[in-house]
């Protein structure tokens, strides 16, 4: 797959009115340098350019055109750099039959192709309700949207007969000791994770394939998050975003740019004993989880250094470096003297040759929902990885987490797994077709 | 992206048609065409509304006569002749509000002074098992449901209320009723689904050949979906003509419902426009 924003020019549509559209100075972001696309998210306008603006005029973004190929062998937003705003969705299934099921595919494939590129809505009789929302006006922009589609194991263990085509390890997420999952908030049978510069990209996107599989798909429970973003310092490495214990997240995440990597540890290969359909996909783990802030505010700093691992400031390792990127060697602090050996990122990741095997590409977003009946802030992570084994990957790195001092301060209500399916490879493929063709064929 | 817009957009054609279908679309029906489906349906408001207020003073004697099994046993089968013509009895707000509001309607919620009506009355026989404290709401009731019966006698029926009513029944159920909160304290949510299905698909049954003119396959595709609920909810019904307990809808049964809801609301929703109406 394209990893990087695609080039406009490529992306040229026929249409007079869209040709039109990208004459008038879109084109010119064609010229950009693709990396500067793609890592920054929407920007806010500085003081200086709000010079004779007016309260409620739009903020403004350079990247409302940034696009990220949908196509490939792999789904996007999955390797692709993740942006501001991140939405889970998840969906019950309400197909009968296979070809329903097909059906919901093909237009899912249409959504995505559209959404993600951007372009017109078309303009229908105004005594009619309108083809879409119009929250991102009457052309829509990409805004760096990804979408990407998971199935759960109830689709799979459903009537539509899709069992024996499961993949290996799908399976209904089970509670860990520390969780206090909510029904409402758990499984699904279809997972649609939506990135984007803004929010209102993800939602307007969200509503698009609500009113599109108005007779497939019935909403189940969502959540939004956000990362904040940092100023851009050129020749400075990027650092990771920051979660809402004030700890960089993400800092040990293998690197999305290391193809040989992701088909390591992200994409599910041939030689896994996955159905042949499977193959180019991944495992979604999602979890919601709550953390308990005021506490957290309220617990001295060098504690929750030691629960992390890190230090708060910098993200460097407990037994020396300056950086996040630094790399702590446990193997010199066996009796955890510098980084407890209960602290969460050794316990999650213990950097041996056997625990290899067990990384995780994270993707996570900070979630905030409001008050609790107690009064306190109702927010945390909303966690997603992706892995090629969800055995090797999320479930054996949570078990080790279990018990962990961090867990004091907070607690999982909410997720699920899911299978993300493989990639939309070119203008004939769709989503989801080599788990219709092998039914078929079976 | 050219070609793959055109391919989406034969797909739409050949899976949907009807979305983009206005371009091959007959002529709309003129005014004229749709005195006769508004007449009848005014016919249907009127005999239900003569039911409620019957069915109501039945009721209303029961309340005030503090017999709680009787209340309870008329409660449900009461207000279906007000679900199924809600569409144009809630275009009087003020008599919506006081026959049919809910607790959560009201800040303070069941203790607040505003809440009356039906609801109040459920809260009643069923929380308070006690009809001491709703003589007067039950009056009220009474007089409102009276009201009812005048104003609708003096109304003409606006054609784009009558025919986007359809899709206004759809959107209640959407968006409040599904989830069983309508009557939380009776669980008698299926007799309102019946009547909120039944009262739309009247509309869509007397405006059925204006529809099929303008576009067979929608017409033939809402018969497929409104059969899909009515099969649904028969499997709930009980021997006396009425309905179990929502709380014994299955979980695969309220999603299926929730579905077709969704695309009966999608689809009702351009009923108006197809028929010409704004």
């Amino acid at each position: 797959m394209t990893r990087q924003t695609a080039n406009i020019d490529q992306q040229q549509p026929e249409s007079p009115d869209r040709r039109r559209l990208l004459g008038v100075g879109i084109g010119a972001l064609a010229a950009m340098p693709v990396a500067a696309l793609a890592q920054s998210g929407g920007s806010v306008s500085d003081a200086a350019q709000s010079e004779g603006s007016h309260v409620a005029d739009a903020p403004t973004s350079s990247h409302t055109q940034d696009r990220v190929e949908f196509r490939g062998r792999h789904q996007a937003g999955v390797t692709t750099p993740r942006p501001t705003a991140g939405m889970l969705a998840s969906f019950y299934v309400l197909a009968e039959t296979v070809d329903d099921l097909e059906r919901l595919f093909h237009i899912l494939t249409d959504r995505i192709a559209f959404l993600t590129m951007g372009g017109r809505q078309p303009d229908l009789d105004p005594k009619l309700p309108p083809a879409g929302s119009g929250i991102l006006g009457p052309v829509v922009q990409p805004d760096a949207l990804t979408i990407t589609v998971s199935l759960g194991a109830s689709l799979f263990t459903g009537d539509l007969g899709l069992e024996a085509l499961r993949p290996r390890h799908l399976t209904q997420m089970e509670a860990h000791p520390n969780d206090a999952l909510d029904p409402a908030l758990c499984h699904g049978d279809l997972s649609i994770q939506f990135c984007s510069n803004t929010p209102d990209t993800n939602i307007h996107a969200l509503r698009d394939i609500v009113k599109n599989t108005a007779d497939l798909l019935v909403l189940f429970w969502k959540q939004e998050g956000t990362v904040p973003p940092i100023p851009a310092v050129p020749g400075q490495p990027s650092e990771s975003a920051r979660n809402f214990l004030g700890f960089r997240d993400g800092s040990a995440n293998p690197d999305s740019n290391d193809e040989a990597l992701m088909d390591r540890i992200v994409w599910v290969r041939p030689d896994q004993g996955e159905p042949d359909w499977a193959v180019g996909g991944s495992y979604q783990a999602v979890r919601i989880i709550r953390n308990f802030v005021e506490r957290w505010d309220r617990t001295p700093l060098g504690e929750q250094e030691a629960i992390m691992g890190r230090l708060k400031a910098s993200g460097a390792p407990m037994d020396g470096g300056t950086t996040e990127h630094d790399v702590p060697d446990y193997s010199r602090d066996p009796k955890g003297e510098k980084t407890p050996l209960d602290a969460h990122i050794r316990l999650a990741n213990p950097r041996t040759a056997e625990s290899e095997a067990n990384l995780i590409l994270r993707r996570p977003f900070n979630y905030s929902n409001g008050v609790t009946k107690s009064g306190q802030l109702e927010m945390g992570l909303l966690f997603i990885c992706y892995q090629a084994d969800l055995e090797a990957g999320f479930l054996t790195v949570q078990r080790r987490l279990d018990g962990e001092p961090l867990e004091e301060y907070i607690k999982p209500i909410g997720g699920g797994f899911f299978f993300t399916l493989p990639g939309v490879r070119d203008e004939k493929d769709w989503i989801g077709r080599s788990l219709i063709e092998a039914h078929r064929k079976a | 992206m050219f070609q793959l817009s055109r391919r989406s957009l034969l797909a739409a054609l050949a899976t949907a048609p009807l979305l983009p279908g206005i371009a091959r679309a007959q002529a709309k029906p003129s005014p004229l065409q749709l005195v006769r489906p508004v007449a009848q349906y005014k016919i249907y408001v009127t005999q239900n509304v003569r039911k409620l207020v019957a069915d109501t003073r039945v009721f209303v004697a029961a309340v005030k006569g503090g017999k709680i099994a009787e209340a309870q046993r008329l409660y449900a089968p009461t207000r279906t002749s007000y679900e199924k013509i809600e569409p144009v009895a809630e275009l009087f707000s003020d008599l919506d509000a006081a026959i049919d509001s809910r607790a959560d309607d009201h800040e303070r919620r069941e203790r607040d002074p505003a809440f009356g009506g039906f609801h109040r009355i459920e809260y009643a026989l069923w929380v308070e098992k006690s009809t001491r404290n709703v003589g007067r709401v039950a009056d009220k009731l009474m007089s409102d449901v009276l009201a009812l019966q005048t104003r609708l006698t003096r109304l003409t029926f606006p054609p784009e209320k009558v025919v986007g009513g359809a899709a206004v029944l759809m959107e209640e159920v959407a968006a409040t009723k599904i989830s069983g909160e309508e009557n939380r304290y009776s669980r008698t949510d299926l007799y309102d689904f019946q009547a909120n299905f039944e009262g739309a698909y009247k509309i869509v049954t007397l405006l059925r050949p204006l529809v099929e003119r303008q576009n067979r396959a929608f017409a033939t595709k809402t018969e497929a979906n409104f059969k899909a609920v009515f099969d649904t909810l028969a499997k709930y019904r009980t021997a006396g003509g009425g309905f179990v307990s929502y709380v014994q809808l299955s979980e695969r049964d309220r999603r299926l419902l929730a579905g077709k809801v969704n695309i009966l609301a999608e689809d009702l929703s351009k009923l108006r426009g197809m028929l010409g109406l704004n």
